[in-house]
């Protein structure tokens, strides 16, 4: 059984995500401050962190900052509408993935689900996402059973991403990543590769159901069978 | 800097016409004075024409009256009258040293009437600046505080929306196995959050009657009990901490029943919002100088002494404070208690939160039977 840490100053809203999630078959503890969160996860290291952005004592960016410099649990953070900033931030200091205020529980699972189970497939050398089958060793895509070419930063870029399915990925983290620290802010570059990629493999590169763009953010690929929203 | 550029013709003729005025008018005095005083010596008032001119019109002018002067003096005064001719060598000097009397004077005077229209130009333009200064500060206070109302307002709306989303779709997701006892609990929660975004709202309401000025208090006469009585029923559930220790014999308060409730209602649920959870918070009444005081009493850890007037500053919270609120409650309960014609403060007390609130005491008058 998983256990999630949930941390949120609102007393309401813990008490609302603490019986949701133990509905849900998890175990669950909670922490309303940064500093009783960084000691619950020392304590009892959970599987998954559910994390507010705007705590009392500090700011949840900088408690996933101080969290990542010890662990790899994948951090779920809670925020609200136009605070693309501060998302990314939280992203970029660790964060695995936002929900934004308010949400439906249904969101928030299907969230965790993603998170926790992209820490189990972590060493796959071939990886799969729906019709789409990326063998990062041997530097091969196949789409449908068909063969898809690519160019070696293409060829990057997708396996950057299928490494970390449904995972929110900022442009920064996925420029340095693709070609390096001197290109971290020039996220046209990514645009247009992001756009080549979806005309190899989207059915309809207008519509995309695999690369998702997160408006100001960064992009992730899901799989269209599990989209939940 | 030319001041005065572009002179008008109809300004140069008027000019030209007070100039042969001022001339005309030396000229007269001068022949009424002239029996009782040398000739020779008056022609300096003709300096006072030259000084008008230069002062109203410029050194221009100023130059042609000095001239005209000159020769209206040769001509009228000086013997042979009637000629511009010169009977006496030495009156060619004085004529001489008018003239450049004359010439500096109106230079200075010119160039002092310059200043001044630049003095006052600039003035004009330093109060224009300063003006646009003022609206531009006004503009960026109003600007700050629409921002801070926004933030405020959208945190404090959202945090219990959060909590309401996240209950509903809690207790809708089938998936979901939840106890009885926790099915129950995130339907209370739904209610309280409800009633908790429905006082944020009325808050926000009230302050905006408040600060539109369309808050005209209704005054009556008011048994204090009934006035706190009311606002702890409304708190509900956590009214149940509030401890009243009344006296029955204080006087009755002569207030907008409605608004000093709004008053104790934020006084009391700021109290229980920030001291320990289960702790009493004590409402008690003294009386002082036709007042009647009223004091809300807290085990939190009270009010910083540098904070005792910024707390009821709208959209102001307390230094650390994790309680939700968007910091309405006690501009609300400051500004009701201004109209109501009572007051409202922090008290010094090391031993928690304590707020006063001081109603105007209706004279006791004796019950007839």
């Amino acid at each position: 059984m998983s256990r999630i840490l949930v941390v949120d100053d609102e007393p309401q809203i813990l008490r609302a995500l603490e019986m949701s999630l133990r509905g849900a078959g998890y175990d669950v503890d909670t922490a309303s401050t940064g500093a009783q969160a960084l000691t619950a996860a020392a304590v009892q290291p959970p599987d998954a962190v559910i994390l507010d952005l705007v705590l009392p004592d500090t700011r949840g960016t900088d408690v996933c900052r101080e969290l990542r410099t010890w662990s790899t649990v994948p951090v779920i953070v809670l925020s609200v509408v136009g605070d693309e900033s501060e998302k990314v931030a939280a992203l970029d200091a660790g964060a695995d993935d936002y929900v934004t205020k308010p949400f439906g529980v249904d969101e928030l699972l299907a969230r965790l689900r993603a998170a926790l189970r992209r820490v189990e497939g972590e060493s796959e050398p071939v990886r799969e996402v729906g019709e789409l089958r990326v063998d990062i060793a041997g530097r091969e895509v196949t789409l449908g059973g068909c063969p898809v070419q690519l160019t070696p930063h293409e060829f990057t870029l997708l396996s950057l991403l299928v490494r970390n399915e449904g995972k929110l990925l900022t442009h920064k983290a996925i420029l340095e990543e693709v070609w390096g620290h001197a290109y971290a802010d020039e996220s046209h570059y990514l645009h247009v590769y992001v756009s080549q990629l979806r005309r190899k493999l989207e059915p309809d590169p207008a519509r995309p159901r695999y690369i998702l763009t997160e408006p100001g953010v960064g992009y992730r690929i899901v799989n269209p069978a599990r989209r939940t929203s | 800097m030319n001041v005065r550029s572009g002179r008008s013709y109809g300004e140069l003729a008027t000019g030209l016409l007070a100039s042969a005025g001022a001339v005309v008018f030396v000229t007269a005095a001068i022949t009424e004075l002239k029996p009782y005083v040398p000739v020779l010596s008056l022609g300096v008032l003709y300096v006072f024409a030259v000084l008008l001119i230069a002062v109203l019109w410029g050194i221009g002018l100023a130059s042609l009256v000095s001239v005209a002067s000159m020769l209206a003096f040769n001509w009228f005064f000086l013997p042979p009258t009637h000629t511009f001719q010169l009977r006496d060598g030495a009156n060619w000097l004085a004529l001489a040293v008018y003239l450049v009397t004359a010439i500096v004077v109106s230079a200075l005077a010119a160039r002092s009437r310059r200043r001044a229209e630049l003095a006052e130009l600039r003035e004009r333009e330093a109060a224009a600046l300063a003006e646009e200064v003022l609206e531009a500060e006004a503009l960026r206070r109003s600007d700050a505080i629409k921002t801070a109302v926004l933030h405020a307002v959208s945190h404090d709306l959202r945090s219990p929306l959060t909590a309401i989303v996240a209950a509903a779709s809690g207790l809708a997701n089938s998936e979901l196995r939840l106890a009885d006892a926790d099915r129950a609990e995130l339907v209370t929660t739904i209610r309280s959050e409800a009633d908790r975004l429905d006082r944020i709202v009325g808050n926000l309401l009230d302050l905006s009657r408040l600060e539109s000025g369309v808050a005209a208090p209704h005054p009556a006469l008011w048994p204090v009990e009934e006035l706190v009585g009311r606002a702890v029923e409304e708190l509900g559930v956590e009214g149940e901490r509030v401890v009243a220790d009344l006296d029955a014999d204080a006087p009755p308060v002569r207030v907008d029943a409605v608004q000093i409730e709004r008053v104790l209602v934020n006084l009391l649920d700021n109290a229980l919002k920030f001291s320990p959870p289960g702790s009493p918070v004590q409402v008690r009444v003294d009386e002082q100088d036709g007042r009647l005081l009223l004091h809300v009493v807290d085990q939190g850890p009270g009010v910083a002494a540098g904070e005792r007037d910024a707390v009821f500053e709208a959209f102001r919270r307390g230094g650390g404070a994790a309680a939700g609120g968007a910091g309405l409650g006690l501009a609300i309960a400051r500004g009701f208690s201004e109209v109501n014609g009572a007051r409202v403060w922090v008290e010094d007390d090391p031993w928690g939160g304590h707020f006063v609130l001081a109603l105007p005491a209706a004279e006791r008058t004796p019950v007839s039977t």
